[in-house]
């Protein structure tokens, strides 16, 4: 036994270090984000609140994001693993902001 | 209309006779558009701003999104459409919420603002109406004063929501 296990030993070893950089494993490395979308009905003292409520966002970071959505038409307001975008995006349609999820750009 | 003032834990409003029966009229609209069948109502452009995509571009993650959201999506609104009514004096009177009750309230003056925005095509530029309206006032107009109406209602209950936030820091 002693004699083959010898020879088996360099094979088994490793000498190549897997692809971890093909297109498709490089997309799903991407992160998805949740963006809110400027809309003429929602105020804007109800946006802040509502990013606090649900992000627990403090004031001022709540603030400088509905300035970006009034300024900017929309910001990115969380990003993380798709199933909690989707989530993200469900907890804002439930306070009525106009929200959507996607892969990072 | 006595605005929504903090009151300890609770926030507390006053509404006339008559804005208490708008209120109980907008639920009743509100409360139709959300129990019609979604097959009737797909090309509503209240419905698809009261239930918005998902992905703005992706038919497919929409579709997705949509299946798995929406049903609860509806229930969460009807459930805080009947916190409203349940809060509503039905001849008019003090409303005094805690904090449940005030988020329900948030949330179903904003689906009825985004609701009546959509019918009377609210932009960014849309200005109040004339406080001196006359008898005639169109209906379009006494809408517009309704949608307003309601922007103060709500605008008062976030920044006294707000104010007790701050205070507990």
């Amino acid at each position: 036994m002693g004699a083959y296990s010898d020879h088996v030993a360099g094979p088994l070893a490793p000498t190549w270090t897997p692809e971890t950089t093909s297109r498709e494993e490089s997309d799903l490395d991407r992160p998805w984000v949740t963006i809110v979308w400027d809309d003429p009905v929602n105020l804007m003292t109800y946006v802040t609140f509502v990013l606090q409520e649900l992000f627990g966002y403090d004031e001022p970071t709540a603030t400088q994001l509905m300035l970006q959505v009034h300024n900017e038409g929309k910001a990115i307001v969380s990003s993380g693993p798709r199933e909690r975008m989707e989530h993200d995006t469900n907890r804002l349609h439930a306070y009525g902001l106009w929200a959507t999820y996607q892969r990072d750009a | 209309m006595k605005p929504f003032r903090r009151k300890g834990e609770e926030l507390v409003a006053r509404l006339v006779d008559a804005e208490a029966d708008i209120v109980g009229l907008l639920l009743d609209q509100l409360e139709q558009l959300l129990a019609a069948d979604p097959v009737d109502s797909g090309g509503d452009p209240v419905m698809a701003r009261l239930l918005p995509r998902g992905h703005a571009s992706d038919p497919e993650i929409a579709a997705d999104y949509r299946e798995l959201t929406e049903a609860g999506l509806r229930s969460g609104k009807a459930d805080d459409l009947a916190m409203v009514r349940a809060t509503l004096p039905p001849h008019g009177g003090e409303v005094r919420l805690d904090a449940d009750q005030a988020r329900a309230w948030l949330r179903t003056t904003n689906d009825l603002r985004l609701a009546l925005g959509t019918r009377l095509g609210i932009s960014a530029d849309t200005e109040p109406p004339e406080v001196d309206t006359s008898d005639d006032a169109d209906e379009e107009g006494s809408q517009l004063a309704v949608y307003y109406w309601l922007t103060a209602v709500q605008g008062s209950l976030v920044d006294a929501l707000a104010a007790g936030r701050g205070g507990r820091r």
